[in-house]
């Protein structure tokens, strides 16, 4: 077996992603941009200007470990000035100040597995866009190449308080493809939505999916052991690229340079630990069999997704430092998926291990914040204390580290994105909702004042909604 | 206990419905005390803030705000919530064990003599662990349906006890299943028009049959495009017996079968119905049933582009009876959920008892009355369940659920593969912890 040398993987992704971060505040060389060879779609993200907010009265939950009742919280262009109970209020006649007594403050949802835009709605054929089920390995394709930012689901996310989410190609191939991360705002191209800076990830599938999908027209992988000689197959390749672009790059251009190869970029950005693994996985057995070629390869993987039986090997995510992405309680829609106990969440979280609640779901995005009330409340009952200052952390902060957006946005801390939910009451409950939604310090929905509610192209002019409402029923 | 139950007297039963009651033995009259709880008796006595419920021989034998007499179980429902069991509506439970495997699915049928024919009551599946994670989760009984198949009608739904039991069965034959819109349109011919016709033709066929009954039986009758099996089924849409639920969900379609009803004077319901607030005064004035999803409001097909969370709310508001669907693809397996879209409906406007009577009392009434379920009532069954809290919250859990007088198991495979690995720190070797 070829064991490359082990590396400290939790520095180096430390390290990547303070990178990624002054990648984005200094203007790029023209000789490191010689040297990268994707600077087409970066992201044309422009934070709007708005004037300065107070939020005061609240129950803020940080997702930094606090609850701070009665509290404050004040933020300006783009970013988050202070938070706490004795904040220092600026001399601006331009200072918004919202009273938010009886109310709650919770960072910006994120969710860390969702199809907006690649599946988006109306769900036809001519828009069906998620899933390139046309090869096992399919690393050259990119899930933002696919978004649609006129799908109306996006605002029905806004709307249930979620400000950014990755965006991930389908789960029928081994290797589906680049995901992207966006915020979550009304754009007219992919690029006026990516996260500043946030890596790309890459989606993996084990399991029924693949071997179901091309195991069924008669090619490989039709077993689930060559669904893990596939990933093996690939990451070979990938290691031996990413060697003759290195010999390259130490011959400092003298030489010629390898043909460029858009399956090999993507996943020798991987083992460069540029780009961060996705994997979706159920079962506890193939979580620990991915986790074995992650250490063959000496790659990290980021995060689990629709990890049903995490709960089994719990102990074994926390020391491997990967994330599990779970529902509360799906189950049964498949063979993998039968092994559901209503305390995984709570479990991984018991564990040590990194918890997160995501949706797959343009449904369950609305109501991520329900669905972390349900793993809370399962936790709770098993005799666990888990806390809503801890629970919002499944549901912001521990999705934006899966994402390796965790420096900039998923905590309410001073110099932070100014990514905020105002709550109408304890967002633990099912008859609370989101009131008003910014995303970097400006206003982007507002329940109560339709100015702030955005409409996508496909549905302006479609109906005129309210004044049938009106004619048709309510008295 | 064993398989054979004791089966109690055939109960009048309402529109000719057969209605099989099933009452557990209760060897002698063992009787139950339930003290100070939260009561929604979805009764005329409303809520008791705090009250006793006293159970005896499976039956609720008196409900009052207090109840100073001795019984066999007392159960302190102190800062608890009591209601009836929900009755989960439109689904698979006990025909389907994962999703993805056919060979575990019993819903549907491509054989094409059986559309409206088709029923699934006699293949339900008692032992299916669908059944103990939902009833533990305070579901107690269920309308179970056929899925589309071969054509636009589905087939006949029925009535389950979730109690575990191979007699399962409280009415069979209780509505029958169709669907109107973009899918029926793509099995009848590519037209919504075509898919109008046929059901037309349909329930046509049915009087004929209705009117030439023996000389086709007989083989002396022309040809007849529906088998005999679904035109006998049908006698029971004819004759107002039962409704035709027909799935659909843009509001040009509600109005043409609010007309085709009203032409075949049939009793009409609507599934799904996402565009139905925009009608909500004509499907009232119809007295036409609506079941909703309460947590649907995605624009997801072209004929649904109107769907909204406040469907519910504008529906019961303009006097529709309104019934909850569960969610989506996890209508079956996570049919408990139910509850949580009922809140959903209230956070968006609907009354809370008229949400609650949504998954209870309504579907109750509407599918057999006589039942003696569905209410917290001197007579009514002592099918109830105990909450932790506000049974439509989301932190809320059931802590106990009784059918027929009888405390079911709280357990079921989610339970004992959390027991099995809660503690990993302590002993690896799961594989002994049963």
């Amino acid at each position: 077996m070829i064991k490359f040398p082990a590396q400290p993987r939790l520095i180096l992704a430390a390290l990547i992603s303070a990178a990624f971060l002054s990648a984005c505040e200094q203007p790029q060389s023209d000789e490191t941009k010689k040297e990268e060879p994707n600077t087409a779609f970066e992201s044309t993200y422009k934070v709007k200007s708005y004037h300065p907010v107070l939020i005061k009265n609240a129950t803020v939950l940080t997702a930094a470990g606090d609850r701070i009742d009665n509290g404050s919280l004040l933020f300006k262009d783009g970013k988050i000035v202070a938070v706490g109970t004795n904040i220092e209020i600026p001399a601006d006649e331009s200072l918004e100040v919202i009273d938010a007594q009886g109310k709650w403050v919770t960072p910006g949802l994120i969710d860390v597995h969702s199809h907006l835009g690649v599946y988006p709605a109306p769900g036809v054929d001519s828009a069906a866009d998620g899933n390139e089920m046309t090869a096992p390995v399919t690393a050259e394709v990119w899930a933002e190449h696919s978004v649609w930012p006129h799908d109306p689901q996006f605002e029905l996310a806004l709307a249930g308080g979620v400000t950014s989410m990755q965006v991930l190609p389908g789960s029928a191939n081994l290797i589906g493809g680049r995901t992207v991360t966006l915020k979550n705002v009304p754009a007219r191209s992919v690029m006026e939505m990516k996260f500043p800076g946030a890596p790309h990830g890459l989606k993996m599938a084990c399991g029924e999916n693949p071997k179901r999908v091309y195991g069924s027209k008669g090619r490989s992988p039709m077993t689930r052991m060559a669904n893990i000689a596939g990933f093996r197959a690939a990451w070979i390749k990938a290691a031996d690229y990413k060697t003759q672009w290195e010999d390259y790059e130490n011959r400092e251009g003298n030489g010629k340079a390898p043909k460029r190869d858009l399956q090999m970029e993507t996943l020798a950005g991987v083992l460069k630990g540029e780009i961060l693994i996705h994997n979706h996985c159920y079962r506890a057995d193939e979580m620990a069999l991915m986790m074995e070629i992650a250490d063959e390869f000496d790659f990290q993987i980021s995060t689990f997704h629709h990890a049903v039986e995490s709960y089994k090997i719990a102990d074994k995510l926390a020391q491997n430092n990967v994330c599990s992405a779970l529902w509360s309680d799906w189950w049964g829609f498949k063979q993998e998926a039968f092994d559901m106990v209503p305390e995984n969440v709570a479990l991984v979280e018991k564990a040590g291990a990194c918890a997160i609640v995501h949706s797959d779901s343009p449904t369950g995005i609305q109501h991520l914040n329900k669905d972390a009330a349900k793993s809370m409340a399962s936790g709770n009952a098993m005799g666990m204390n888990i806390t809503p200052e801890k629970a919002i952390e499944w549901i912001t902060i521990n999705p934006a580290k899966s994402m390796g957006i965790g420096d900039q946005t998923g905590t309410l801390e001073a110099g932070k994105m100014a990514d905020i939910v105002l709550w109408d009451g304890n967002p633990f409950s099912v008859y609370t909702k989101a009131e008003k939604v910014f995303i970097d310090g400006a206003l982007m929905y507002d329940r109560l004042d339709e100015k702030y509610q955005p409409v996508s192209d496909f549905q302006l002019g479609q109906y005129d909604f309210e004044v049938k409402a009106q004619e048709g029923g309510a008295q | 206990m064993s398989l054979l139950k004791a089966k109690t007297l055939i109960k009048p039963i309402v529109a000719a419905l057969s209605v099989i009651s099933l009452m557990a033995s209760v060897s002698s009259a063992e009787t139950t005390l339930i003290k100070g709880a939260k009561i929604h008796t979805m009764s005329p006595q409303g809520v008791l803030e705090s009250g006793d419920v006293l159970i005896e021989d499976g039956v609720i034998k008196s409900v009052a705000d207090d109840l100073s007499i001795q019984a066999d179980n007392i159960i302190d429902g102190k800062g608890k919530v009591l209601t009836p069991g929900i009755f989960a509506l439109i689904n698979q439970i006990g025909l389907v064990e994962l999703g993805s495997l056919d060979q575990t699915a019993d819903m549907a049928t491509d054989n094409e003599e059986q559309g409206a024919s088709f029923r699934v009551d006699q293949v339900f599946n008692h032992n299916s662990t669908l059944i103990p994670v939902n009833r533990s989760n305070g579901v107690t009984r269920t309308l179970i349906a056929p899925s589309l198949g071969y054509y636009i009608f589905a087939g006949r739904g029925a009535v389950m006890s979730l109690d575990g039991d191979y007699n399962a069965l409280i009415a069979k034959d209780v509505a029958i299943f169709a669907a109107f819109g973009e899918r029926a349109a793509d099995m009848s011919g590519g037209s919504r028009a075509s898919t109008l016709y046929q059901l037309n033709q349909a329930l046509d066929e049915a009087r004929i049959y209705k009117n030439n009954r023996s000389a086709i039986e007989l083989g002396e009758f022309r040809e007849l495009h529906y088998s005999i099996e679904d035109l006998r089924a049908l006698q029971a849409v004819i004759d107002k017996r039962v409704p035709l639920i027909i799935s659909a969900n843009r509001e040009s379609d509600l109005l043409t079968l609010l007309d085709f009803a009203k032409q075949q004077n049939i009793k009409i319901a609507f599934a799904g119905a996402a565009e139905a607030w925009r009608v909500a005064k004509q499907i009232a004035k119809a007295d036409a049933a609506v079941f909703v999803d309460p947590m649907d409001n995605l624009p997801s097909s072209f004929e649904s582009l109107g769907k909204r969370y406040d469907n519910a709310a504008i529906l019961s508001k303009a006097g529709v009876k309104v019934m909850f669907l569960g969610q989506g693809f996890l209508d079956s397996h996570n049919a408990y959920t139910v509850r949580h879209s009922a809140g959903n409906a209230v956070a968006y406007g609907m009354d809370y008892n008229k949400a609650l009577a949504a998954m209870i009392t309504t579907p109750a009434e509407y599918f057999g009355g006589d039942d003696a379920y569905g209410k917290i009532a001197e007579g009514f069954k002592a099918e109830l369940v105990l909450w932790s809290g506000d049974p439509l919250e989301v932190t809320t859990l059931a802590e106990q659920v009784w059918i027929d007088g009888k405390a079911t198991s709280m357990e079921n495979r989610s339970t004992k593969l959390r027991e099995r690995y809660k503690a990993l720190d302590t002993d690896k070797n799961t594989g002994y912890r049963k």
